[in-house]
C-alpha cells in the first residue's frame, strides 16, 4: 500500500502534448478511477505511473519517493493490461506465479499462493492450460490473478473489462471492488465507462484532452458536476440541457426558457440576466399534469424497471424517466416538472457551473 | 471466356510444368540413384553390373565412411551451435533503433550473396601460413605457431573450415532471428518488467519460448545445409591433411568422380539423405512447440 502523487506531470510524444501540467494525489489504500473519453491521456498517465512511458515534465511520487527514473522492475507495481498481456508460452499456473518465481519464492509458497488466487478467481480447473486455450473472460481473470498474488505497492488496471460481455463485466466489477476491499491496496483504474467508475471508485478523476476536469467522489460528480462536460459524461440516460437565462422576478430567481419560467433555488438572483444552460437528469424529472414544461412524445422506451419518454421540446430532445405504469400515446403532449434543487445551472458561454 | 483445359477447375494442368520439373530433376534422379546403389561400374567391361546389397555392405564396413560421418557430425554440431548462439546474440543486440543499426542490418546480408566457394578462397588466403592475416594475428598472440599452418594441421584444419562457414552463415541466422524478434508482441515484456523480471530471466522465460518456432526453422534450414557441406572443404583442404576434413559429401564425390565408383557414390549420397531425413524429422518432432 502506498500513496501516489502526481506533481505538474506532462507528457509529449514528439510535438504532441498529451498531458498538461497535471497534479493529483492518491491516498493510501483508495480506489481511484481515471475516467475519460478515448484519447484523453488516462492510459498514458497510468503507463507513466508504471514506468512504461517516460515522464516529460513534472514528477510522480510513490510513497513519497520520486520514481521518474526508477525502472518499472523496481517500482513494485502490479498491472492488469487491457489486452491482458499474458505470457503466451506459459501455463496459467506459471503466468500467475511468474512474479513470485522472479522474487525467488519457494515452490511450495508459489503453489499455495497461486492456488489461493485461482480459487478466488474460479480458475482452479484451468491452471494447467495455456492462455490460447482460454476464453476472454478467463484470460482476464488470469491477468487479475497475476496482480493478486503480488504484494505490490500500487495496483494499476487499464480498462480490464472492456473486452468482456455485459454480464461478465457487471460480475467482474463486483469482484474487483471486493478484491480491493479485502487487499486494501492502492488502486488506479482506467476506464471510459462511467458506470464502472460510478460503481467502483472511491474517487473519480474525470479527464479531458490531457487535463483533469473534475475529481471527487462518484456522488460529487453526479450531484455537483462542475461543468457541462462532466454533467454530460456522468449518468445514464444522459442529462438534458435547456438553454435560457436567469431572470429575477421580485427577488425570486427564475430560469426562463422559451417563455416558460422555472423557479431556481435562492442565490441565483444575483446572476440575473446571465445566459445559462440548465441541466436536468432524466431521473429527476417528474411527469406531472400541472408541470410547467411541455413536450411532445416522440418515443417511449421500456427498459423493464421504468419507461423513458423521449420528448420534443421546440426541436430539442428531452428525456424523462417515469414509472413503468405510466402510459402516453406517441404524439401526445406531456407536461412535467422538476425541483429547483435538481437543476444544474451552467454558464452558457464557458460551460462552467454557476455556484450559489 | 472459355479456357478449355486451362480453366481454373483443372488445377493439375496449371501445376504440370512444376510437376514435370520435379519429376525430371528430383524424382527420376532419386529413383535412378536408388537403382544405381544396387549396381557398380565395371571399368574394364565398361558397363554397370548388378551387385545386390554389396554396396550397402561395403558402406557399413567402410572405415573412411565412418570417419567422414564423424567429421560431418562434429562439423554439424559445432557450426550449428556457434551460428545459433552467435546469431541470437547479435540479433538481440541489433533489435533496437539505435543510430546506424539499419545500415548494419543491411550490411549483414552481404555475406550471403558471396558464393561459398569464393568465401572458401577468401579464408584460404586469410589462413595462409605465409601471409594470411589470421595466421599473423594468432602467431603474434602466441596461440598458433607459423610452423603449424591452420589448414595443413590435422587438429586445426576442420576448425579453419568452420570459420568460413560461421562467417558466411551467422548473418543468415541473425536476419531470421531479427525478423522473429521484431514480430514478438510487446505486451508480455511490459508485464514481465512489472513482474520484476531481469533481462536474463525475460529472455529465458519469454523470448526463447516465443522464438522456439523461429529457432527451429532456422536450425532446420541451416542444419540440412551444414550436413551436406561440400564447397568449403573442397576449396580449402580437399579433405586433407590426410583424411581429416573429409565430410560425407566430399567423400561420396571422391568415390563417384575420382574413383569412378558410380554405385558406391550413389549409396553414400543416399545414406547422407537418410541421415538428414532422420535428423530433420527427429528435430521437427522434438521442436514441436505448442502455444
Amino acid at each position: 500500500m502506498a500513496t501516489v502523487e502526481y506533481h505538474k506531470v506532462g507528457k509529449s510524444f514528439g510535438p504532441v502534448e498529451v498531458l498538461h501540467n497535471l497534479s493529483l494525489d492518491i491516498e493510501r489504500g483508495s480506489f481511484v478511477v481515471l475516467l475519460g473519453a478515448s484519447g484523453c491521456g488516462k492510459t498514458t498517465l497510468l503507463r507513466m505511473t508504471a514506468g512504461l512511458e517516460t515522464i516529460s515534465a513534472g514528477e510522480i511520487k510513490i510513497d513519497g519517493k520520486v520514481v521518474n527514473n526508477v525502472h518499472p522492475r523496481d517500482r513494485d507495481i502490479a498491472m492488469v493490461f487491457q489486452n491482458y498481456a499474458l505470457y503466451p508460452t506459459m501455463k496459467v499456473r506459471d503466468n500467475i506465479g511468474f512474479s513470485l518465481e522472479v522474487a525467488k519464492k519457494s515452490k511450495a509458497e508459489i503453489n499455495q499462493r497461486v492456488e489461493e488466487a485461482a480459487k478466488v478467481l474460479n480458475l482452479s480447473e484451468l491452471l494447467d492450460r495455456k492462455p490460447s486455450e482460454l476464453s476472454g473472460g478467463q484470460r482476464q481473470r488470469v491477468a487479475m490473478g497475476r496482480a493478486m498474488v503480488r504484494d505490490a505497492k500500487v495496483f494499476l488496471f487499464d480498462e480490464p473489462l472492456s473486452n468482456l460481455d455485459a454480464k461478465l463485466r457487471a460480475h467482474m466489477r463486483v469482484e474487483i471492488r471486493q478484491l480491493h476491499d479485502r487487499l486494501k491496496a492502492t488502486t488506479v483504474y482506467v476506464t471510459h465507462d462511467q458506470i464502472e467508475a460510478m460503481t467502483m471508485a472511491d474517487k473519480i478523476v474525470l479527464m479531458k484532452d490531457g487535463n483533469i476536469v473534475q475529481e471527487g467522489s462518484p456522488d460529487d460528480l453526479y450531484d455537483r458536476p462542475n461543468c457541462r462536460y462532466v454533467a454530460e459524461f456522468i449518468g445514464t440516460p444522459q442529462i438534458n440541457f435547456l438553454s435560457g437565462e436567469i431572470i429575477s422576478d421580485g427577488g425570486q430567481a427564475q430560469f426562463r426558457a422559451d417563455g416558460t419560467d422555472l423557479p431556481l433555488v435562492e442565490g441565483y438572483a444575483a446572476h440575473a440576466g446571465r445566459k445559462v444552460t440548465c441541466g436536468v437528469r432524466p431521473n429527476d424529472v417528474r411527469v406531472d399534469p400541472d408541470g410547467h414544461i411541455k413536450g411532445r412524445l416522440q418515443i417511449a422506451e421500456k427498459t423493464g424497471a421504468d419507461i423513458q419518454f423521449h420528448l420534443d421540446i421546440d426541436g430539442s430532445e428531452f428525456v424523462a424517466v417515469a414509472p413503468r405504469a405510466t402510459f402516453a400515446p406517441v404524439g401526445e403532449e406531456i407536461a412535467f416538472s422538476m425541483s429547483a434543487e435538481k437543476m444544474h445551472i451552467f454558464d452558457e458561454a464557458s460551460g462552467e457551473r454557476i455556484e450559489v | 471466356m472459355k479456357l478449355g483445359v486451362l480453366s481454373a477447375d483443372r488445377p493439375l494442368v496449371w501445376m504440370l510444368p512444376l510437376i514435370a520439373m520435379l519429376v525430371a530433376f528430383t524424382i527420376i534422379p532419386l529413383f535412378y540413384n536408388i537403382w544405381l546403389s544396387f549396381h557398380e561400374y565395371a571399368p574394364f567391361k565398361r558397363r554397370l553390373e548388378f551387385v545386390g546389397w554389396e554396396n550397402w555392405r561395403l558402406l557399413f564396413s567402410d572405415v573412411r565412411m565412418w570417419e567422414a560421418l564423424w567429421t560431418t557430425m562434429f562439423y554439424f554440431g559445432v557450426v550449428l551451435t556457434v551460428e545459433l548462439v552467435l546469431g541470437m546474440a547479435i540479433a538481440l543486440l541489433l533489435d533496437a533503433e539505435e543510430f546506424g543499426f539499419g545500415v548494419l542490418r543491411t550490411v549483414l546480408t552481404m555475406t550471403l550473396v558471396v558464393p561459398p566457394a569464393i568465401v572458401g578462397m577468401m579464408f584460404l588466403l586469410i589462413e595462409d601460413p605465409e601471409f594470411g592475416v589470421l595466421t599473423f594475428v594468432l602467431d603474434s598472440l602466441g596461440i598458433l605457431d607459423k610452423s603449424t599452418p591452420i589448414l595443413a594441421t590435422g587438429s586445426t584444419a576442420l576448425w579453419g573450415v568452420m570459420l568460413a562457414d560461421i562467417w558466411q552463415w551467422t548473418p543468415f541466422m541473425v536476419l531470421i532471428f531479427l525478423a522473429g524478434l521484431r514480430s514478438l508482441p510487446p505486451e508480455p515484456y511490459e508485464a514481465a518488467m512489472l513482474d520484476g523480471a531481469s533481462p536474463v530471466m525475460t529472455f529465458r522465460r519469454i523470448t526463447l519460448p516465443l522464438m522456439s518456432k523461429v529457432i527451429a526453422v532456422a536450425v532446420l534450414i541451416r542444419g540440412i545445409d551444414v550436413f551436406r557441406m561440400f564447397d568449403y572443404v573442397f576449396v580449402m583442404t580437399s579433405g586433407g591433411p590426410g583424411t581429416s576434413t573429409y565430410t560425407l559429401s566430399l567423400y561420396s564425390w571422391q568415390q563417384t568422380f575420382s574413383f569412378i565408383k558410380w554405385g558406391y557414390g550413389a549409396t553414400l549420397s543416399l545414406f547422407t539423405l537418410v541421415i538428414i531425413l532422420v535428423i530433420a524429422n527427429l528435430f521437427i518432432w522434438l521442436a514441436k512447440v505448442r502455444w
